[in-house]
């Protein structure tokens, strides 16, 4: 008897163990949970316990991750069918690969977004809705509105102004970039990059059309191919360094000083130059990037329809991507606000950073804000982008044939664009 | 005491009409001791094969499954389309499969040859009686084996740095070699992963090795001097043969290890997973979860499964050879 009891104790203690218990605590206390989940340094934690504050009915359980991971446990979660959060914060390059899964996610429309439509700009909205225009996965956060970061004492020594405004009229298309790089060369022997895919990508970012058109189809013969020829006359000639973009070398190269210019560089690249370079304030600086700028990164917070929540999730969303809260979140965490209002904010066009020199940082990245074109990306924007930055990397370090690069990078995008 | 208990408890007070009346009889019937016995037993080993079933059988059978079907993973189960041997067909036709399984077998045979044959002569240098401070050497040959892969592949990866200041390349140039691109050319990336594989499994093998070599009984060489034996005649008549099963062994596990090669590969190629150093688990793992292809993935998964069965079948046929 007492054996018996004993078996029954210890097979229930066993299948406890194995199956992990999945019950969510439920509304504790009469409070609405919501899970939230975001990756990176947002630092919306704080504003996390000041909106629950001000909101004692709503409890927000803030789970901050690093951003692969993120992303990964939010596509397996919602492949099974339970335990995705209340609201996720989903990366740019990511956010077409979930809007085709569209089902798993509330229509924010539904939700009231198109009343606060208005607050954000027209091409970061466009980023988060579908093809169609009906569907509304997510609300904008930050942006990467790109930019040309350069050594001033690369340029001094080259001949070249230090000043923002009179450099960005200096280097004003890019056929006056690739002059500068000629004198650069020659006046310092040091390359005007040392990444040939931010060179390529700046130039892509500019591109109204990139990788796909609405139906998905490869046009980058039409599209991008011209960036890459530019891109690899370069690198043929000597003008650009060969390091791969977030390579510890990259990194390094920073503080440096062995190159003069880093094309295409988003707001967030600030922190990433001053973590790479800490000693190196006063030497760097920031203007306009030749021919407009494009974008690069920015976050969107969606509601998983698995969420019991929906109404309270939309209202806390709304209230932390509003532009006076966007604002905040610019001087804290540096994120770069999507909401245009803030752009007339006097303090914020204030804002200068000593390390880059006194630049007026916040002006130069809300006048390349306003000039970021709408880009339809497509689910399969990242295998694309991987097989031509191989190529552009083969022709920098092998020194490998531009043309025969590009046909093996077209061939192998083929081979797995037919798998999908 | 119990008995007493079962026999107050098992008694009935009441029987359903109809029905005959023997439930001590049934009770008794299933509980016997030998099934309890039994019953114990299976709840013993019960927490292995549950946790076996969850994570290794039903992966297992659902990577098969899914080798037929068409799959990003994003609409849930309902969204998996049958497709037949298609994917088959993608990956059998697919240049970069090929290449990817070639480099692994290249990789297999610089890191794993090698490191058999020096793990043999370092397991024969630590059980001879010349050495002193036995157990110090052998505890720092095995040393390498408890570090991470991945703390390895990163280390290895500073060492084999493409550029100039890499260590191997100033090496390199203090003999006046040109610096070796380690990362993007052909041979460079195969040479340095297999650096990485020997480095870390040498010291497993060498003290395999060694326990064999610990079993042979030592009147076996004695008998062999006395009839004259040289040194040569010992190790071929003597030493292979009686640690042949231990070297079936080594060849098993690091040829089934070798085809599964992943780490090193994924950390020191980082993102781009280049063709010169792809191989056939880093190709399926890019399919899977860069390209979302999870049907191609599980179908190039269940061919390195029969190449594995294949490759161990020859090992098991020429292992059987070495020492006749």
């Amino acid at each position: 008897m007492k054996k018996w009891l004993m078996f029954v104790v210890f097979s229930a203690l066993i299948v406890t163990l194995v199956a992990c218990s999945n019950d969510e605590a439920g509304d504790s206390d009469g409070k609405v949970e919501l899970d939230f989940w975001v990756f990176g340094s947002t630092g919306y934690d704080v504003l996390v316990e000041e909106y629950m504050e001000e909101h004692p009915d709503v409890k927000i359980n803030f789970n901050e991750g690093e951003m692969e991971d993120m992303h990964n446990n939010l596509f397996t979660s919602l492949s099974a069918g339970s335990g995705a959060p209340d609201i996720a914060q989903i990366e740019i390059s990511e956010i077409t690969k979930f809007m085709q899964a569209q089902d798993q996610f509330y229509n924010l429309n539904d939700y009231g977004a198109e009343d606060v439509e208005a607050n954000f700009l027209d091409w970061k909205w466009a980023q988060a809705r579908s093809v169609d225009d009906s569907f509304q996965i997510g609300l904008p956060t930050d942006i990467g509105p790109t930019t040309l970061f350069y050594r001033t004492d690369v340029m001094e020594e080259a001949g070249f102004p230090t000043d923002p405004e009179e450099l960005a009229a200096e280097i004003d298309t890019w056929d006056a970039y690739y002059e500068a790089a000629l004198t650069i060369m020659e006046k310092t022997g040091k390359p005007i990059t040392d990444s040939p895919e931010m060179l390529f990508n700046a130039i892509r970012d500019q591109q109204e059309q990139q990788y796909f058109n609405e139906d998905d189809e490869l046009i980058i013969e039409d599209t991008v191919k011209a960036s890459y020829d530019f891109a690899t006359k370069m690198i043929q000639e000597g003008l650009v360094g060969k390091n791969e973009l977030w390579s510890p070398e990259w990194g390094n190269g920073m503080a440096e000083g062995s190159y003069a210019t880093m094309p295409g560089s988003p707001a967030w690249m600030i922190a990433n130059v001053k973590g790479n370079a800490p000693d190196a304030g006063g030497k760097w600086s920031l203007t306009t990037i030749p021919e407009g700028a494009g974008n690069w990164g920015g976050s969107f917070l969606t509601i998983p329809k698995e969420s019991e929540h929906p109404e309270e999730a939309f209202e806390f969303i709304s209230w932390l991507t509003s532009p006076e809260i966007q604002l905040r979140s610019f001087h804290n965490n540096g994120l770069f606000p999507s909401t245009p209002d803030v752009y007339e904010d006097e303090e914020f066009l204030a804002t200068s950073d000593e390390y880059f020199n006194g630049a007026e940082t916040a002006k130069i990245f809300a006048e390349a804000a306003q000039s970021v074109k709408t880009v339809y990306m497509g689910v399969n924007y990242a295998i694309v982008n991987n097989e031509l930055a191989t190529a552009l990397m083969n022709v920098a370090i092998e020194g490998a044939d531009p043309q025969e690069e590009w046909d093996a990078a077209v061939e192998r995008i083929n081979t797995q664009l037919e798998r999908q | 005491m119990e008995q007493a208990n079962k026999a107050i408890h098992t008694e009935p007070d009441w029987t359903p009409p109809g029905k005959p009346n023997r439930p001590n009889k049934t009770r008794k019937s299933f509980f016997t001791e030998k099934r309890k016995e039994a019953l114990s037993g299976y709840l013993y080993v019960s927490p292995f094969f549950i946790l076996f079933m969850v994570f290794g059988l039903f992966p297992i059978l659902f990577s098969f499954y899914l080798g037929f079907q068409q799959w990003n993973g994003i609409g849930g189960f309902g969204s998996m389309e049958f497709i037949g041997l298609q994917n088959f067909k993608w990956i059998l036709t697919d240049p970069i499969f090929w290449k990817s399984l070639l480099n692994t077998l290249i990789i297999w045979v610089l890191g794993t040859i090698p490191q058999l044959i020096i793990g043999i002569i370092l397991a024969y240098a630590l059980n001879s009686v010349l050495i002193k401070m036995k157990t110090f050497f052998r505890v720092s040959i095995f040393l390498p084996y408890v570090t991470s892969t991945v703390a390895v592949a990163i280390v290895f990866g500073i060492i084999f740095n493409s550029q100039e200041f890499g260590l191997i390349n100033v090496i390199f140039g203090i003999f006046g070699f040109d610096p070796v691109s380690w990362e993007t050319s052909e041979w460079g990336v195969k040479i340095a992963i297999s650096t990485m594989v020997f480095w870390r499994w040498i010291g497993y093998n060498t003290i395999i090795y060694l326990a064999g070599l610990q079993g042979i009984p030592k009147e076996l060489y004695e008998a062999a001097e006395i009839d004259g034996a040289t040194v040569k005649q010992k190790i071929q008549f003597i030493t292979i043969p009686m640690i042949r099963p231990i070297i079936i062994l080594t060849v098993f596990t690091s040829t089934i290890g070798a085809l599964q090669l992943f780490t090193e590969p994924m950390i020191f190629l980082g993102r781009g997973a280049r063709e010169e150093g792809i191989t056939v688990v880093l190709y399926l793992y890019r399919e899977a979860f860069s390209n979302l292809a999870f049907g191609p993935a599980s179908a190039a998964a269940i061919i390195l499964f029969i190449i594995i069965m294949i490759l161990t079948s020859i090992n098991v046929f020429v292992a059987n050879r070495i020492g006749k």
